[in-house]
């Protein structure tokens, strides 16, 4: 059999066992196998984008040159990554089909990862460092770096790395402090309403926020507490000061539920201790800690409720009402008025007061007891007038 | 036109059968005299109120008529708390707690009736180890050792269909380990198994139903079935194994009126323990998460401790099978001891029961530590 017949089979061999490195539309992972598994399973190759996509060039052919012929770009230089993306995702109408923003390259060059990066910086974030390089996933997929349970470890993989936040004069703990904050906690208890680094930074235009910001960034969420705040004296006293708004008694990444315990210190750290001031702060303070613990009571009391069994739904409802006052209190406090916050606070220690009432009226047990104790004066008096009577019966018989 | 000086028994009898009626209770059991059909009822009750009672039924014998008393008060209560508790997975919970938490005396019912069930089932016990102890199993009383056995077995499926009833994770789970036990045992496991509607061990909707029904129905119409054929064999046999010698002329008024003071004593005791001591109602059952650490009912501890002890080496059905040889033995002893029961053997017969007993709350011990 001539040598090229029996290389026949061989080759048709060759071509089956490589077929799924193929693609649907070339022959790049033929010589870049990894690369094309990657992009297997990327949003892209979902939508029928394949190599020549981004990298351009002819994925139909095996001959080197051709296929990296016309057009093509190995995108190897990281500063030309953001431009590339942009070529669709700054296209409204490739876009608009996946209502998809097209801003974010524009935003890209407002932030700081922009900004380093158009200085000539390439260790400067791109797109890629984010999204991943050819495995690009649907940001609502769970294994996507940009899924919001993975956001914190996405930007931690540089804000945590000492040495490259050396070079910027960065902190490099902000992720570990993140992460035991009452934000990162409520992520990683399952909240995806709770928020990431981007919500306060930022996405595509990631920058920190600057004093004269922080309270406008936090209040983005904490609406309530951002108007107390600008109605109080301390917005405007902070900014004379060039004191960084919420941060100053909260911290920025470490953020945790405001602990009473430290009040007095906390405001000390401004105040003079035996200043009206901290006075103020402190009767807010009692006010809220005294609702809070009638609050508590009521609801330790409808654990036991619950148990006898008392339908003690409707006291739930009424408890969950006034956790919410305690929050509307809380959010009051940045005012630094007492008025505002003791009339909440009245409403809710009066609501845990009422629950707690009415639950220990309903689980007396008094009534049982005296009830009993007739009960038995009644069965007293029943068994000796029958005992009284089984002895006459018996003296009846005898005597007959 | 009619006679209004007339009491309300002479008027009733002209319009009732009351002697029939009276005939109907005395031939149950729950009257012990005979009544002369051919008499006015008042003539016929006075006569049979003078007439002296045997003292097979005298005090102190009172185990049985106590255990009936509870029965009477299990059925009250029982019918009392049909009215609010629905049978299904969605409401059996929510109407337990309706019933404790917010039915008027509902809790109280409820306390009752669990009480009085576990007195129940206490009795029953009490009077098993008391006709072995006085020979009341001997010819011609064999029937009133079955009857004995029967109801105390019946009551112990009351006890078990009941417990599961309120949907509680205790309850449930308990029921679930109790399934697996019972279904173990050769040809009745399976019976249970059709007739409780069980896939598996898993306690379904259609268990449940079953469950409702044999506690409502099948279970107390068993009884009162096992009652009367007691009654009636000790009303042809006598109780007391060593005659019919009447040690005093005790007449039937004055043994209602013990029946009377026993009643009342038993309320107060019921009362006292249902206020005293109320049983909770724990979360609701989730078929789907096993609550860790329930065991099967303390009656079927010891069969459950044995099957966990011969695991491995001994087949579960052979297992079973000795369960099933020990309950039948236990029902028709009176057959099989009739041999060993001479003046000579006596000692050792008692010798075997104390060893049967003595294995059976070793084995109820092992369970409980194992489960």
């Amino acid at each position: 059999m001539p040598a090229r017949i029996r290389l026949l089979p061989a080759c048709l061999w060759f071509l089956v066992l490589a077929s799924p490195l193929l693609g649907a539309e070339g022959k790049c992972g033929l010589c870049h196998p990894q690369e094309q598994v990657l992009a297997k399973d990327s949003v892209h190759a979902s939508e029928g984008i394949g190599c020549a996509g981004c990298h351009g060039g002819d994925p139909t052919t095996v001959d080197e040159a051709a296929a990296h012929g016309d057009g093509f770009q190995a995108l190897t230089d990281r500063r030309e990554i953001p431009r590339a993306c942009a070529t669709c995702h700054a296209d409204q109408e490739m876009m608009r089909p996946y209502n998809l923003p097209v801003g974010q390259y524009a935003l890209y060059q407002t932030s700081q990862h922009g900004k380093a990066l158009a200085r000539g910086d390439d260790r400067a974030a791109v797109c890629t460092d984010c999204h991943g390089l050819h495995e690009v996933r649907r940001a609502d997929s769970p294994r996507s770096p940009v899924n919001i349970r993975n956001v914190g470890t996405t930007c931690g993989r540089c804000h945590g790395d000492r040495v490259l936040m050396e070079r910027y004069g960065h902190d490099a703990d902000v992720l570990a402090d993140y992460e035991e904050s009452v934000h990162g906690r409520a992520v990683s208890d399952g909240n995806l309403g709770a928020p990431t680094c981007i919500n306060c930074h930022g996405v595509h235009g990631a920058t920190p926020p600057g004093v004269g910001d922080l309270d406008k960034v936090c209040g983005n969420c904490h609406t309530q507490t951002r108007q107390a705040f600008l109605d109080g004296p301390h917005h405007e006293a902070m900014a004379a000061a060039n004191l960084p708004e919420c941060q100053s008694c909260h911290s920025n990444h470490a953020i945790e539920r405001f602990g009473f315990a430290d009040l007095r210190v906390l405001c000390s750290e401004c105040h003079d201790e035996g200043s009206e001031a901290v006075g103020v702060g402190l009767e807010m303070q009692t006010l809220v800690v005294g609702a809070v613990s009638a609050i508590d009571r009521a609801e330790q009391l409808t654990v036991e409720a619950e148990r006898v069994p008392l339908n003690v739904e409707d006291h739930l409802a009424r408890l969950t009402e006034a956790r919410t006052q305690i929050t509307e209190s809380l959010s009051l406090m940045h005012a630094v008025s007492v008025e505002p916050v003791d009339a909440v606070a009245r409403r809710a220690r009066s609501i845990g007061d009422e629950v707690h009432h009415e639950l220990t009226v309903k689980m007396d047990r008094t009534n049982a007891y005296i009830g009993l104790a007739v009960f038995w004066f009644y069965l007293a008096v029943t068994l000796a007038i029958l005992f009284v009577y089984k002895r006459r019966l018996a003296r009846q018989r005898v005597s007959r | 036109m009619e006679d209004q000086r007339t009491g309300w028994l002479d008027w009733f009898s002209r319009r009732l059968g009351l002697t029939e009626i009276f005939s109907l209770l005395t031939s149950y059991g729950f009257f012990h005299a005979e009544l002369d059909h051919r008499k006015e009822p008042r003539a016929a009750l006075t006569e049979a109120l003078s007439r002296p009672m045997p003292s097979y039924a005298q005090w102190p014998r009172v185990l049985g008529l106590l255990a009936l008393i509870l029965v009477g008060v299990l059925g009250f209560t029982g019918v009392l708390l049909t009215l609010y508790y629905t049978p299904t997975p969605e409401g059996a919970h929510s109407s337990t707690a309706t019933i404790l938490g917010e039915v008027h005396f509902g809790g109280f019912v409820y306390q009752v009736h669990y009480w009085g069930a576990q007195l129940l089932i206490a009795v029953l016990l009490v009077r098993v180890v008391r006709f072995f102890l006085q020979g009341v199993y001997r010819a011609p009383r064999e029937l009133v050792w079955v009857c004995a056995a029967l109801t105390l077995l019946v009551a112990f499926h009351s006890e078990l269909t009941g417990r599961v009833l309120p949907w509680t994770g205790d309850g449930y789970w308990s029921g679930v380990r109790a399934l697996e036990v019972v279904q173990a045992i050769p040809v009745y496991g399976s019976m249970a198994a059709f007739f409780s509607g069980t896939q598996g061990v898993a306690i379904s909707e259609l268990t449940l139903l079953r469950f409702y029904i044999f506690h409502i129905a099948a279970f107390p119409i068993l009884l009162l079935l096992l009652i009367y054929l007691h009654f009636s064999s000790v009303r042809r046999v006598g109780l007391d194994p060593s005659g019919e010698k009447v040690r005093e002329q005790v007449g039937l008024k004055e043994h209602l009126v013990n029946l009377a003071i026993v009643l009342t004593g038993l309320v107060g005791v019921l009362v006292t323990l249902g206020i005293l001591a109320p049983q909770f109602l724990p979360a609701a059952a989730d078929p789907y998460a096993t609550l860790p650490g329930v065991s099967p009912p303390w009656y079927l501890l010891a069969p459950f401790g044995l099957f966990e002890l011969t695991a491995g080496w001994l087949p579960r059905w052979v297992a079973g099978s000795i369960l099933l040889i020990a309950t039948t033995a236990f029902v028709f002893a009176p057959f099989l001891l009739g041999r060993f029961d001479g003046k000579n053997s006596r000692g050792l017969l008692i010798g075997l029961a104390c060893l049967a007993l003595a294995t059976w709350i070793a084995l109820t011990v092992y369970g409980a530590d194992v489960s």
